[in-house]
Protein backbone atom coordinates (compact mmCIF):
# COMPACT_ATOMS: atom_id res chain seq x y z
CA UNK A 1 0.00 0.00 0.00
CA UNK A 2 1.12 3.43 -0.66
CA UNK A 3 2.68 5.34 2.42
CA UNK A 4 1.36 8.49 1.33
CA UNK A 5 -2.11 8.61 -0.78
CA UNK A 6 -4.09 11.74 -1.48
CA UNK A 7 -7.90 11.50 -2.63
CA UNK A 8 -10.06 14.40 -4.19
CA UNK A 9 -8.95 16.81 -1.67
CA UNK A 10 -10.63 20.14 -1.86
CA UNK A 11 -9.55 23.12 -0.09
CA UNK A 12 -10.98 26.83 -0.76
CA UNK A 13 -9.94 29.62 1.21
CA UNK A 14 -12.04 32.92 2.40
CA UNK A 15 -10.30 36.11 1.11
CA UNK A 16 -11.73 39.87 2.59
CA UNK A 17 -11.76 41.96 0.35
CA UNK A 18 -12.17 45.73 0.52
CA UNK A 19 -14.58 47.43 -2.11
CA UNK A 20 -13.23 49.26 -4.85
CA UNK A 21 -13.85 53.18 -5.80
CA UNK A 22 -13.39 56.51 -4.14
CA UNK A 23 -15.45 55.22 -0.92
CA UNK A 24 -13.91 51.58 -0.95
CA UNK A 25 -12.12 52.86 1.94
CA UNK A 26 -14.93 53.94 3.92
CA UNK A 27 -17.34 50.91 2.40
CA UNK A 28 -14.90 48.56 3.95
CA UNK A 29 -15.22 49.11 6.98
CA UNK A 30 -18.57 48.39 7.22
CA UNK A 31 -18.88 45.29 4.90
CA UNK A 32 -16.29 42.97 3.63
CA UNK A 33 -16.86 41.60 0.28
CA UNK A 34 -16.13 37.85 0.95
CA UNK A 35 -14.59 35.82 -2.22
CA UNK A 36 -13.78 32.33 -1.48
CA UNK A 37 -10.54 30.89 -3.57
CA UNK A 38 -10.02 27.58 -4.98
CA UNK A 39 -6.68 26.83 -3.60
CA UNK A 40 -7.30 22.95 -4.26
CA UNK A 41 -9.36 21.37 -6.53
CA UNK A 42 -9.76 17.50 -6.13
CA UNK A 43 -6.23 16.76 -5.89
CA UNK A 44 -5.29 12.98 -5.71
CA UNK A 45 -1.72 10.64 -5.84
CA UNK A 46 -0.13 8.51 -3.99
CA UNK A 47 3.52 7.93 -3.42
CA UNK A 48 5.26 4.98 -2.24
CA UNK A 49 7.83 3.94 0.64
CA UNK A 50 11.16 5.79 -0.03
CA UNK A 51 10.40 7.64 -3.45
CA UNK A 52 12.00 11.22 -3.96
CA UNK A 53 9.45 13.07 -5.88
CA UNK A 54 9.30 16.28 -7.22
CA UNK A 55 5.71 18.70 -6.85
CA UNK A 56 5.87 21.49 -8.78
CA UNK A 57 3.88 24.33 -10.19
CA UNK A 58 3.50 28.02 -10.94
CA UNK A 59 2.94 30.68 -8.07
CA UNK A 60 -0.54 30.49 -6.39
CA UNK A 61 -1.02 26.09 -7.67
CA UNK A 62 -1.48 25.22 -4.23
CA UNK A 63 1.86 23.43 -3.12
CA UNK A 64 2.43 24.89 0.11
CA UNK A 65 -1.53 24.28 0.55
CA UNK A 66 -0.83 20.31 -0.39
CA UNK A 67 2.23 20.05 1.93
CA UNK A 68 0.48 21.93 5.31
CA UNK A 69 -2.63 19.37 4.22
CA UNK A 70 -0.04 16.56 4.78
CA UNK A 71 1.62 17.91 7.64
CA UNK A 72 -1.35 18.42 9.51
CA UNK A 73 -1.90 22.02 10.18
CA UNK A 74 -4.12 22.49 7.85
CA UNK A 75 -7.82 20.79 7.26
CA UNK A 76 -9.42 20.05 4.19
CA UNK A 77 -12.68 20.71 3.22
CA UNK A 78 -12.83 17.34 1.81
CA UNK A 79 -11.69 14.29 0.46
CA UNK A 80 -8.99 11.18 1.84
CA UNK A 81 -5.62 12.35 3.20
CA UNK A 82 -3.92 9.16 4.74
CA UNK A 83 -0.09 9.07 5.50
CA UNK A 84 1.54 6.03 6.82
CA UNK A 85 -2.25 4.77 7.40
CA UNK A 86 -3.07 7.89 9.50
CA UNK A 87 -5.30 10.95 8.94
CA UNK A 88 -2.92 14.02 9.64
CA UNK A 89 -5.05 16.45 11.21
CA UNK A 90 -6.88 13.79 13.43
CA UNK A 91 -3.84 12.12 15.01
CA UNK A 92 -1.57 15.11 14.55
CA UNK A 93 0.87 14.41 17.36
CA UNK A 94 1.85 10.71 16.55
CA UNK A 95 1.87 12.40 12.76
CA UNK A 96 4.13 14.47 13.05
CA UNK A 97 6.34 12.70 15.21
CA UNK A 98 6.93 10.95 12.08
CA UNK A 99 7.75 13.57 9.63
CA UNK A 100 9.95 16.41 9.14
CA UNK A 101 8.91 19.42 7.42
CA UNK A 102 10.87 22.69 6.36
CA UNK A 103 8.59 25.79 5.05
CA UNK A 104 10.90 27.29 3.13
CA UNK A 105 9.96 30.51 3.56
CA UNK A 106 9.64 30.63 7.70
CA UNK A 107 11.79 29.51 10.58
CA UNK A 108 10.76 26.99 12.60
CA UNK A 109 13.74 27.50 15.00
CA UNK A 110 13.58 29.55 18.03
CA UNK A 111 14.68 32.73 17.23
CA UNK A 112 16.42 34.17 20.38
CA UNK A 113 18.88 31.29 21.39
CA UNK A 114 21.77 29.66 19.73
CA UNK A 115 20.78 26.82 17.30
CA UNK A 116 22.67 24.67 19.19
CA UNK A 117 20.01 25.20 21.98
CA UNK A 118 17.29 24.61 19.46
CA UNK A 119 18.68 21.01 18.59
CA UNK A 120 18.47 19.66 21.92
CA UNK A 121 15.43 20.61 22.75
CA UNK A 122 13.97 19.14 19.56
CA UNK A 123 16.13 16.34 21.14
CA UNK A 124 14.31 16.33 24.17
CA UNK A 125 10.88 16.84 21.91
CA UNK A 126 11.58 13.83 19.79
CA UNK A 127 12.76 12.16 22.67
CA UNK A 128 15.99 11.26 20.83
CA UNK A 129 18.59 9.10 22.95
CA UNK A 130 21.73 11.12 24.03
CA UNK A 131 24.04 8.86 21.79
CA UNK A 132 21.29 8.87 19.29
CA UNK A 133 21.55 12.51 18.95
CA UNK A 134 25.37 13.07 19.08
CA UNK A 135 25.61 10.66 16.35
CA UNK A 136 23.22 12.40 14.13
CA UNK A 137 24.03 15.79 14.62
CA UNK A 138 27.81 15.75 13.65
CA UNK A 139 26.30 13.40 10.79
CA UNK A 140 24.28 16.59 9.51
CA UNK A 141 26.54 19.36 10.59
CA UNK A 142 29.58 18.11 8.38
CA UNK A 143 27.37 17.30 5.70
CA UNK A 144 25.82 20.85 5.63
CA UNK A 145 28.82 22.45 7.07
CA UNK A 146 27.09 24.65 9.87
CA UNK A 147 29.36 23.40 12.69
CA UNK A 148 30.46 27.03 12.98
CA UNK A 149 27.14 28.80 13.44
CA UNK A 150 25.91 26.23 16.12
CA UNK A 151 26.46 29.03 18.65
CA UNK A 152 24.84 31.96 16.82
CA UNK A 153 21.26 33.03 17.59
CA UNK A 154 18.51 32.01 14.83
CA UNK A 155 17.87 35.78 13.99
CA UNK A 156 21.17 36.48 13.43
CA UNK A 157 22.39 33.98 10.70
CA UNK A 158 22.03 34.81 7.46
CA UNK A 159 19.11 32.89 4.96
CA UNK A 160 21.31 30.83 3.70
CA UNK A 161 22.92 29.54 6.62
CA UNK A 162 19.64 29.38 8.50
CA UNK A 163 18.07 27.19 5.81
CA UNK A 164 20.28 24.91 6.42
CA UNK A 165 20.06 25.03 9.95
CA UNK A 166 15.90 24.47 9.43
CA UNK A 167 16.85 21.84 7.39
CA UNK A 168 18.76 20.13 10.11
CA UNK A 169 15.99 20.63 12.65
CA UNK A 170 13.87 18.88 10.34
CA UNK A 171 15.88 15.46 10.28
CA UNK A 172 17.50 15.21 13.51
CA UNK A 173 14.62 12.87 14.93
CA UNK A 174 14.98 10.34 11.76
CA UNK A 175 11.64 11.14 10.08
CA UNK A 176 10.33 8.50 7.40
CA UNK A 177 8.83 11.01 5.22
CA UNK A 178 10.10 14.26 4.64
CA UNK A 179 8.15 17.58 3.00
CA UNK A 180 10.37 20.23 1.72
CA UNK A 181 8.63 23.09 0.07
CA UNK A 182 11.22 25.39 -1.45
CA UNK A 183 14.04 24.42 0.53
CA UNK A 184 16.61 25.74 -1.63
CA UNK A 185 15.48 28.67 -1.04
CA UNK A 186 18.68 31.29 -0.41
CA UNK A 187 21.36 28.83 -0.80
CA UNK A 188 24.65 29.01 -2.50
CA UNK A 189 25.92 27.05 -5.14
CA UNK A 190 27.91 25.01 -2.77
CA UNK A 191 24.93 24.45 -0.23
CA UNK A 192 22.53 23.11 -2.82
CA UNK A 193 25.02 20.73 -4.20
CA UNK A 194 25.61 19.43 -0.27
CA UNK A 195 22.26 19.29 0.15
CA UNK A 196 20.94 17.53 -3.11
CA UNK A 197 24.05 15.04 -2.30
CA UNK A 198 22.62 14.71 1.01
CA UNK A 199 18.76 14.08 0.09
CA UNK A 200 20.09 11.31 -2.10
CA UNK A 201 22.29 9.97 0.13
CA UNK A 202 19.64 9.65 3.29
CA UNK A 203 17.40 8.00 1.05
CA UNK A 204 19.00 5.80 -0.74
CA UNK A 205 20.64 4.68 3.24
CA UNK A 206 17.60 5.25 5.50
CA UNK A 207 14.74 5.02 2.54
CA UNK A 208 13.33 8.39 3.73
CA UNK A 209 10.39 9.34 1.65
CA UNK A 210 10.78 12.92 -0.08
CA UNK A 211 8.13 15.52 -1.30
CA UNK A 212 9.95 18.17 -2.41
CA UNK A 213 8.86 22.01 -3.79
CA UNK A 214 10.83 24.07 -5.69
CA UNK A 215 11.11 26.12 -8.41
CA UNK A 216 14.50 25.38 -8.91
CA UNK A 217 14.69 23.03 -12.10
CA UNK A 218 17.77 21.58 -11.18
CA UNK A 219 16.55 20.84 -7.85
CA UNK A 220 14.21 18.08 -9.51
CA UNK A 221 16.56 17.18 -12.32
CA UNK A 222 19.34 15.99 -9.73
CA UNK A 223 17.15 14.50 -7.67
CA UNK A 224 13.15 13.37 -8.62
CA UNK A 225 12.82 10.26 -11.02
CA UNK A 226 9.48 11.33 -10.24
CA UNK A 227 7.22 15.04 -11.31
CA UNK A 228 3.87 16.02 -9.67
CA UNK A 229 2.90 19.34 -11.79
CA UNK A 230 0.25 20.67 -10.11
CA UNK A 231 -1.76 23.75 -11.62
CA UNK A 232 -5.16 25.48 -10.12
CA UNK A 233 -5.22 23.13 -7.58
CA UNK A 234 -5.26 20.41 -10.11
CA UNK A 235 -2.96 17.80 -10.56
CA UNK A 236 -1.68 18.16 -14.07
CA UNK A 237 0.81 15.63 -14.85
CA UNK A 238 2.46 12.95 -13.15
CA UNK A 239 5.43 11.06 -14.35
CA UNK A 240 9.00 11.06 -15.08
CA UNK A 241 10.43 14.27 -15.81
CA UNK A 242 12.07 13.01 -19.17
CA UNK A 243 8.57 12.32 -20.55
CA UNK A 244 8.01 16.32 -19.77
CA UNK A 245 11.10 17.17 -21.65
CA UNK A 246 10.01 14.82 -24.54
CA UNK A 247 6.68 16.43 -24.61
CA UNK A 248 7.95 19.99 -24.17
CA UNK A 249 11.08 20.36 -25.71
CA UNK A 250 11.55 21.83 -28.93
CA UNK A 251 14.57 22.98 -31.34
CA UNK A 252 14.85 26.50 -29.71
CA UNK A 253 14.07 25.36 -26.21
CA UNK A 254 16.88 23.06 -24.78
CA UNK A 255 17.09 24.59 -21.02
CA UNK A 256 15.00 22.81 -18.45
CA UNK A 257 13.28 26.33 -17.34
CA UNK A 258 12.36 27.47 -20.59
CA UNK A 259 10.56 23.39 -21.48
CA UNK A 260 8.92 24.25 -17.90
CA UNK A 261 7.56 28.03 -18.79
CA UNK A 262 6.39 25.88 -22.47
CA UNK A 263 4.47 23.81 -20.51
CA UNK A 264 2.82 25.98 -18.04
CA UNK A 265 1.99 28.18 -20.95
CA UNK A 266 0.46 24.67 -22.96
CA UNK A 267 -1.57 24.19 -19.97
CA UNK A 268 -3.17 27.77 -20.04
CA UNK A 269 -1.64 28.39 -16.05
CA UNK B 1 3.66 12.80 29.79
CA UNK B 2 7.28 11.93 30.66
CA UNK B 3 8.21 13.24 27.57
CA UNK B 4 6.29 16.27 27.45
CA UNK B 5 7.81 16.74 31.02
CA UNK B 6 11.26 16.57 30.25
CA UNK B 7 10.61 18.99 26.95
CA UNK B 8 8.83 21.59 29.41
CA UNK B 9 11.73 21.67 31.37
CA UNK B 10 14.17 21.99 28.77
CA UNK B 11 12.57 24.80 27.40
CA UNK B 12 12.08 26.50 30.52
CA UNK B 13 15.69 26.22 31.08
CA UNK B 14 16.70 27.46 27.90
CA UNK B 15 14.33 30.31 27.90
CA UNK B 16 15.83 31.26 31.42
CA UNK B 17 19.16 31.49 30.28
CA UNK B 18 17.98 33.29 27.32
CA UNK B 19 16.26 35.92 29.50
CA UNK B 20 19.21 36.22 32.08
CA UNK B 21 20.93 37.90 29.46
CA UNK B 22 18.59 41.40 29.43
CA UNK B 23 20.98 42.39 32.45
CA UNK B 24 20.69 46.31 31.52
CA UNK B 25 17.36 46.17 31.05
CA UNK B 26 16.75 44.13 34.48
CA UNK B 27 19.16 47.20 36.08
CA UNK B 28 17.13 49.72 34.83
CA UNK B 29 13.71 48.00 36.19
CA UNK B 30 15.01 47.67 39.43
CA UNK B 31 15.74 51.57 39.50
CA UNK B 32 12.37 52.18 38.24
CA UNK B 33 10.52 49.97 40.35
CA UNK B 34 12.63 51.14 43.74
CA UNK B 35 11.71 55.31 42.78
CA UNK B 36 8.23 54.54 42.17
CA UNK B 37 7.65 52.56 45.00
CA UNK B 38 9.17 54.64 47.56
CA UNK B 39 7.06 57.08 46.11
CA UNK B 40 4.26 55.71 46.52
CA UNK B 41 5.70 54.60 50.54
CA UNK B 42 5.58 58.25 50.70
CA UNK B 43 2.67 59.19 50.12
CA UNK B 44 1.03 56.88 51.80
CA UNK B 45 2.71 58.19 54.85
CA UNK B 46 1.35 61.34 54.53
CA UNK B 47 -2.19 60.10 53.17
CA UNK B 48 -2.53 58.02 57.01
CA UNK B 49 -0.93 60.82 59.13
CA UNK B 50 -3.97 62.77 57.60
CA UNK B 51 -6.55 60.07 57.96
CA UNK B 52 -5.51 58.56 61.06
CA UNK B 53 -6.11 61.81 62.20
CA UNK B 54 -9.67 62.14 60.92
CA UNK B 55 -10.64 59.24 62.61
CA UNK B 56 -9.58 56.61 59.75
CA UNK B 57 -9.16 52.96 60.97
CA UNK B 58 -8.51 50.84 57.82
CA UNK B 59 -7.50 47.24 57.85
CA UNK B 60 -3.99 47.75 57.48
CA UNK B 61 -1.60 49.84 59.53
CA UNK B 62 1.11 52.29 58.08
CA UNK B 63 3.97 49.77 58.36
CA UNK B 64 1.95 46.90 56.94
CA UNK B 65 1.13 49.37 54.10
CA UNK B 66 4.57 49.98 53.13
CA UNK B 67 5.74 46.60 53.81
CA UNK B 68 2.67 45.40 50.98
CA UNK B 69 3.83 47.47 48.49
CA UNK B 70 7.39 46.20 48.26
CA UNK B 71 6.26 42.78 48.33
CA UNK B 72 3.88 43.95 45.75
CA UNK B 73 6.59 45.55 43.27
CA UNK B 74 8.61 42.07 43.88
CA UNK B 75 5.65 39.99 42.50
CA UNK B 76 4.75 42.75 39.93
CA UNK B 77 6.33 40.32 36.94
CA UNK B 78 3.74 38.57 37.18
CA UNK B 79 1.47 41.06 35.81
CA UNK B 80 1.83 42.75 32.10
CA UNK B 81 0.28 45.06 29.64
CA UNK B 82 -0.16 41.71 26.86
CA UNK B 83 0.65 38.81 26.70
CA UNK B 84 4.46 37.30 26.23
CA UNK B 85 6.04 39.06 23.09
CA UNK B 86 7.47 36.16 21.19
CA UNK B 87 4.35 34.29 21.35
CA UNK B 88 1.91 37.21 20.09
CA UNK B 89 4.89 37.93 16.96
CA UNK B 90 3.78 34.14 16.41
CA UNK B 91 0.05 34.32 16.36
CA UNK B 92 0.12 37.25 14.55
CA UNK B 93 2.58 36.46 11.77
CA UNK B 94 0.89 32.85 11.39
CA UNK B 95 3.75 30.72 12.65
CA UNK B 96 1.70 29.61 15.41
CA UNK B 97 0.58 26.71 12.68
CA UNK B 98 4.25 25.85 12.11
CA UNK B 99 4.46 25.19 15.94
CA UNK B 100 2.05 22.43 14.89
CA UNK B 101 4.66 20.49 13.23
CA UNK B 102 6.12 19.57 16.45
CA UNK B 103 5.62 17.00 18.60
CA UNK B 104 4.19 18.64 21.67
CA UNK B 105 1.92 19.91 23.65
CA UNK B 106 1.42 23.87 22.78
CA UNK B 107 -0.36 24.64 25.78
CA UNK B 108 2.42 23.40 28.41
CA UNK B 109 5.25 24.16 25.61
CA UNK B 110 3.95 28.13 26.04
CA UNK B 111 3.37 28.16 29.47
CA UNK B 112 6.66 27.09 30.25
CA UNK B 113 7.80 29.85 27.68
CA UNK B 114 6.14 32.25 30.02
CA UNK B 115 6.74 31.12 33.32
CA UNK B 116 10.41 31.44 32.10
CA UNK B 117 10.39 34.98 31.56
CA UNK B 118 8.54 36.00 34.47
CA UNK B 119 10.73 33.98 36.76
CA UNK B 120 13.52 35.78 35.22
CA UNK B 121 11.85 39.46 35.64
CA UNK B 122 11.05 38.03 39.10
CA UNK B 123 14.70 37.14 40.45
CA UNK B 124 16.72 39.61 38.22
CA UNK B 125 14.08 42.47 39.02
CA UNK B 126 11.77 41.85 41.87
CA UNK B 127 14.12 40.20 44.30
CA UNK B 128 16.65 42.65 43.86
CA UNK B 129 14.59 45.61 44.17
CA UNK B 130 13.22 44.29 47.61
CA UNK B 131 16.51 42.94 48.83
CA UNK B 132 17.86 47.28 48.30
CA UNK B 133 14.37 48.08 49.59
CA UNK B 134 15.46 47.42 52.94
CA UNK B 135 18.44 50.24 52.90
CA UNK B 136 15.87 52.76 52.53
CA UNK B 137 15.57 54.58 55.72
CA UNK B 138 12.65 56.29 57.80
CA UNK B 139 10.32 53.25 57.89
CA UNK B 140 9.93 53.60 54.09
CA UNK B 141 11.34 50.86 52.75
CA UNK B 142 10.78 46.68 52.72
CA UNK B 143 10.84 45.35 56.40
CA UNK B 144 10.67 41.48 57.74
CA UNK B 145 7.84 39.40 57.59
CA UNK B 146 5.60 39.36 60.41
CA UNK B 147 6.98 36.77 61.75
CA UNK B 148 9.09 33.46 60.65
CA UNK B 149 5.70 31.35 60.20
CA UNK B 150 4.72 34.51 57.70
CA UNK B 151 7.51 33.83 55.86
CA UNK B 152 6.80 29.80 55.48
CA UNK B 153 3.95 30.29 54.32
CA UNK B 154 4.71 33.12 51.86
CA UNK B 155 6.58 30.84 49.74
CA UNK B 156 4.53 28.51 48.19
CA UNK B 157 1.83 31.15 48.15
CA UNK B 158 4.50 33.00 45.49
CA UNK B 159 4.93 29.68 44.09
CA UNK B 160 1.39 29.37 43.54
CA UNK B 161 0.32 32.94 42.45
CA UNK B 162 3.03 32.47 39.72
CA UNK B 163 1.04 29.37 38.81
CA UNK B 164 -1.96 31.71 38.61
CA UNK B 165 -0.83 34.60 36.68
CA UNK B 166 0.98 31.91 34.17
CA UNK B 167 -2.49 30.08 34.12
CA UNK B 168 -4.19 33.14 33.18
CA UNK B 169 -1.76 34.62 31.07
CA UNK B 170 -2.32 31.72 29.29
CA UNK B 171 -6.19 31.92 28.93
CA UNK B 172 -5.82 35.03 27.47
CA UNK B 173 -2.98 33.79 25.11
CA UNK B 174 -5.35 31.35 23.78
CA UNK B 175 -8.80 33.49 23.12
CA UNK B 176 -5.78 35.98 21.38
CA UNK B 177 -5.14 33.46 18.59
CA UNK B 178 -8.31 34.67 17.43
CA UNK B 179 -6.20 37.11 15.33
CA UNK B 180 -9.57 38.39 13.85
CA UNK B 181 -10.20 40.35 17.30
CA UNK B 182 -7.20 42.12 17.53
CA UNK B 183 -5.73 43.61 20.75
CA UNK B 184 -8.78 44.68 22.24
CA UNK B 185 -9.91 42.12 24.10
CA UNK B 186 -6.59 41.24 25.43
CA UNK B 187 -5.92 44.76 27.16
CA UNK B 188 -9.21 44.50 28.18
CA UNK B 189 -8.83 40.92 30.12
CA UNK B 190 -5.25 42.29 30.98
CA UNK B 191 -6.19 44.70 32.76
CA UNK B 192 -8.30 43.25 35.14
CA UNK B 193 -6.03 41.49 36.94
CA UNK B 194 -4.17 44.90 37.43
CA UNK B 195 -6.63 46.25 39.15
CA UNK B 196 -8.34 43.31 41.21
CA UNK B 197 -4.72 41.78 42.49
CA UNK B 198 -4.39 44.83 44.75
CA UNK B 199 -1.63 45.86 42.46
CA UNK B 200 -2.90 49.40 42.81
CA UNK B 201 -3.82 49.45 46.26
CA UNK B 202 -4.12 46.71 48.30
CA UNK B 203 -7.56 44.80 48.47
CA UNK B 204 -7.68 45.55 52.43
CA UNK B 205 -8.14 49.52 52.26
CA UNK B 206 -11.08 49.76 49.97
CA UNK B 207 -14.37 49.20 51.81
CA UNK B 208 -15.64 47.09 54.43
CA UNK B 209 -18.42 45.35 52.13
CA UNK B 210 -16.26 44.56 49.22
CA UNK B 211 -13.84 42.32 51.47
CA UNK B 212 -15.44 39.16 50.86
CA UNK B 213 -15.52 39.47 47.11
CA UNK B 214 -12.04 41.02 46.87
CA UNK B 215 -10.84 37.87 48.68
CA UNK B 216 -12.63 34.93 46.64
CA UNK B 217 -12.08 37.14 43.26
CA UNK B 218 -9.38 35.07 40.81
CA UNK B 219 -7.02 37.56 41.06
CA UNK B 220 -6.46 38.15 44.73
CA UNK B 221 -4.04 35.38 44.57
CA UNK B 222 -1.78 37.11 42.10
CA UNK B 223 -0.67 39.95 44.73
CA UNK B 224 -2.76 39.85 47.57
CA UNK B 225 -2.91 36.93 49.27
CA UNK B 226 0.47 36.62 48.95
CA UNK B 227 1.46 39.81 50.56
CA UNK B 228 -1.30 39.47 53.01
CA UNK B 229 0.34 36.27 54.64
CA UNK B 230 3.90 37.91 54.31
CA UNK B 231 2.67 41.17 56.30
CA UNK B 232 0.53 38.69 58.88
CA UNK B 233 -2.46 40.57 57.73
CA UNK B 234 -3.87 37.02 57.02
CA UNK B 235 -2.73 34.73 59.53
CA UNK B 236 -0.39 31.76 58.74
CA UNK B 237 -2.98 29.42 60.08
CA UNK B 238 -5.70 30.56 57.25
CA UNK B 239 -3.23 29.98 54.55
CA UNK B 240 -4.91 26.45 53.45
CA UNK B 241 -7.09 28.88 52.56
CA UNK B 242 -6.15 31.34 50.46
CA UNK B 243 -3.37 28.71 48.49
CA UNK B 244 -6.50 26.71 47.80
CA UNK B 245 -8.25 29.97 46.72
CA UNK B 246 -5.21 30.19 44.46
CA UNK B 247 -4.87 26.54 43.25
CA UNK B 248 -8.84 26.39 42.79
CA UNK B 249 -8.71 29.31 40.02
CA UNK B 250 -5.49 28.81 38.31
CA UNK B 251 -7.17 25.11 37.64
CA UNK B 252 -9.67 26.98 36.41
CA UNK B 253 -7.83 28.89 34.03
CA UNK B 254 -5.64 26.23 32.81
CA UNK B 255 -9.06 24.14 32.16
CA UNK B 256 -10.39 27.03 30.21
CA UNK B 257 -7.33 27.50 28.47
CA UNK B 258 -6.52 24.21 27.20
CA UNK B 259 -10.32 24.09 26.13
CA UNK B 260 -10.31 27.06 24.02
CA UNK B 261 -6.82 26.80 22.78
CA UNK B 262 -7.89 23.07 21.49
CA UNK B 263 -10.98 24.42 19.89
CA UNK B 264 -8.59 27.54 18.25
CA UNK B 265 -5.97 25.35 17.51
CA UNK B 266 -8.67 23.58 14.76
CA UNK B 267 -9.23 26.32 12.88
CA UNK B 268 -6.05 28.25 12.79
CA UNK B 269 -5.12 28.60 9.33
CA UNK B 270 -0.74 28.89 8.34
CA UNK B 271 -0.74 31.96 6.55
CA UNK B 272 1.23 32.41 3.27
CA UNK B 273 4.23 29.93 1.59
N1 LIG C 1 -4.40 31.56 4.24
C1 LIG C 1 -4.88 31.81 3.02
N2 LIG C 1 -5.96 32.60 2.86
C2 LIG C 1 -6.48 32.83 1.64
N3 LIG C 1 -5.98 32.34 0.51
C3 LIG C 1 -4.89 31.55 0.57
C4 LIG C 1 -4.29 31.25 1.83
N4 LIG C 1 -3.24 30.44 1.61
C5 LIG C 1 -3.18 30.26 0.26
N5 LIG C 1 -4.19 30.92 -0.36
C6 LIG C 1 -4.44 30.90 -1.82
O1 LIG C 1 -4.43 29.56 -2.25
C7 LIG C 1 -3.74 29.43 -3.48
C8 LIG C 1 -2.61 28.42 -3.35
O2 LIG C 1 -1.60 28.92 -2.51
P1 LIG C 1 -0.27 28.12 -2.19
O3 LIG C 1 0.43 28.86 -1.13
O4 LIG C 1 -0.59 26.71 -1.93
O5 LIG C 1 0.54 28.25 -3.56
P2 LIG C 1 1.97 27.68 -3.95
O6 LIG C 1 1.74 26.66 -4.99
O7 LIG C 1 2.71 27.28 -2.75
O8 LIG C 1 2.65 28.93 -4.63
P3 LIG C 1 4.17 29.47 -4.55
O9 LIG C 1 4.90 28.76 -5.63
O10 LIG C 1 4.03 30.90 -4.88
O11 LIG C 1 4.68 29.21 -3.19
C9 LIG C 1 -3.28 30.83 -3.85
O12 LIG C 1 -4.17 31.35 -4.80
C10 LIG C 1 -3.37 31.62 -2.58
O13 LIG C 1 -3.76 32.93 -2.86
MG1 LIG D 1 4.45 27.89 -1.73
Amino acid sequence: MAQILLDSIDKRFKVYERPDGKWGLIKGAFMRKVRSVQALDGIGFQIGEGELVGYIGPNGAGKSTTVKIMSGILTPDCGICEIGGRVPWKDRVKHVSEIGVVFGQRSQLWWDVPVSDSFSLLKDIYDIPETQYQERLRELTNALNIAEFLKIPARQLSLGQRMRCEIIAALLHRPKILFLDEPTIGLDAVSKLALRAFLKEENKRSGVTVLLTTHDMDDIEALCSRVMVIGRGRLLYDGALCGLKERYAAKDRQNIDEIIAAMYEDMAL
Amino acid sequence: MRKTVRACLSLFRISLAENFQYRTSALSGVVTNLVWCFIEAAAFGVFFKYAVNAGFSGGLTLAQTISYLWVREMLLMLLSYGINDELLTKITNGNVALEMCRPLDLYWHWFSRITAGKVAGFLMRGVICFLIAFLIPGGYGARLPASFSSFLVFLPSVFCAFLLGNAYEMLVTAIRTNTTWGDGPMHMMMLLPKVLSGSVLPLQLLPDFLQLVLLLQPFAGIIDIPARLYIGSMAPSEAWFGMSMQLFWSLTFIILGKWVMSRRLKSIVAQGG
